[in-house]
């Protein structure tokens, strides 16, 4: 059974980008098994400020046959170092469009947090064989606190009791 | 306009007023909360997460091309 993000993390994997998923699909993993606890129709990849590594993310997501779209136009071709270091320099998010409506964003900004933090405490998921490095729950929460959207404050007001919740259940596993 | 329809609007407006005026805090009791879900079996490095997933729309319409039927075609 592939998990959507299958499609993205191996060719990450096999080019060795350094990611982390975050955002409320990442606090999602930390849920009940095969439930989102929220709902997103995203998945969110924070990549360090390193244009070589994402020229390797861009590649890997050609590899995969998977679109690649800054804003409402494809990203630029060549998707060279050159492109990289202007897309870093403006902090610029690239979206990732897949089959099933897959959509994945490639962001250089987590609020409130620099990659090396995360990085440096991030665990892994693993689907389908497939490693995914994602951020402690903790720095997801924190991070929606700093960004204080209306959609991060709507996440933070249920988040506790959906997690209150979660721990009077029995683990299965 | 459909009832369910205007039942989601409405939520949806209900759900925007609130985000306006909420104010969250982080407290002590909740960062220990999230620390034993952390720290939960299931949540340690390395453990796998090949269940069935219904948390996005990709997952679920993934889900769905799996699970779902056709009719043989004629």
């Amino acid at each position: 059974m592939t998990h959507p993000l299958s499609a993205v993390a191996r060719p990450l994997a096999q080019r060795c980008v350094r990611y982390v998923l975050i955002g409320v699909s990442g606090a999602n993993l930390y849920g009940p098994a095969g439930q989102a606890v929220f709902t997103t129709e995203d998945f969110d990849l924070f990549l360090p400020l390193d244009p070589d590594n994402l020229v390797q993310a861009w590649a890997a997501c050609e590899d995969a046959g998977l679109d690649l779209w800054s804003g409402s136009e494809l990203l630029d071709k060549p998707r060279d170092r050159w492109l990289a270091e202007r897309v870093v320099q403006r902090r610029a998010v690239t979206r990732v469009a897949g089959p099933d409506d897959l959509l994945v964003d490639l962001t250089l900004v987590m609020k409130g947090f620099d990659f090396e933090t995360v990085w440096n405490a991030h665990r892994e998921f693993v689907f389908d064989d497939v490693p995914v490095p994602t951020a402690r729950l903790l720095h997801i929460v924190e991070s929606k606190q700093a960004a204080g959207r209306d959609k991060d404050k709507l996440f933070l007001a249920t988040h506790y009791d959906a997690l209150r919740q979660l721990l009077e259940k029995p683990d299965p596993e | 306009m459909d009832k369910d329809f205007e039942r989601v609007l409405r939520g949806l407006d209900e759900a925007r007023e609130f985000a306006k005026t909420y104010r969250f805090e982080m407290t002590d009791e909740y960062r220990a909360l999230i620390a034993r879900v952390e720290a939960l079996p299931r949540n340690r490095s390395g453990a796998h997460r090949n269940e069935r997933w219904l948390g996005s729309r990709a997952g679920r319409r993934a889900l769905r091309a799996r699970t779902t039927r056709r009719a043989p075609a004629l």
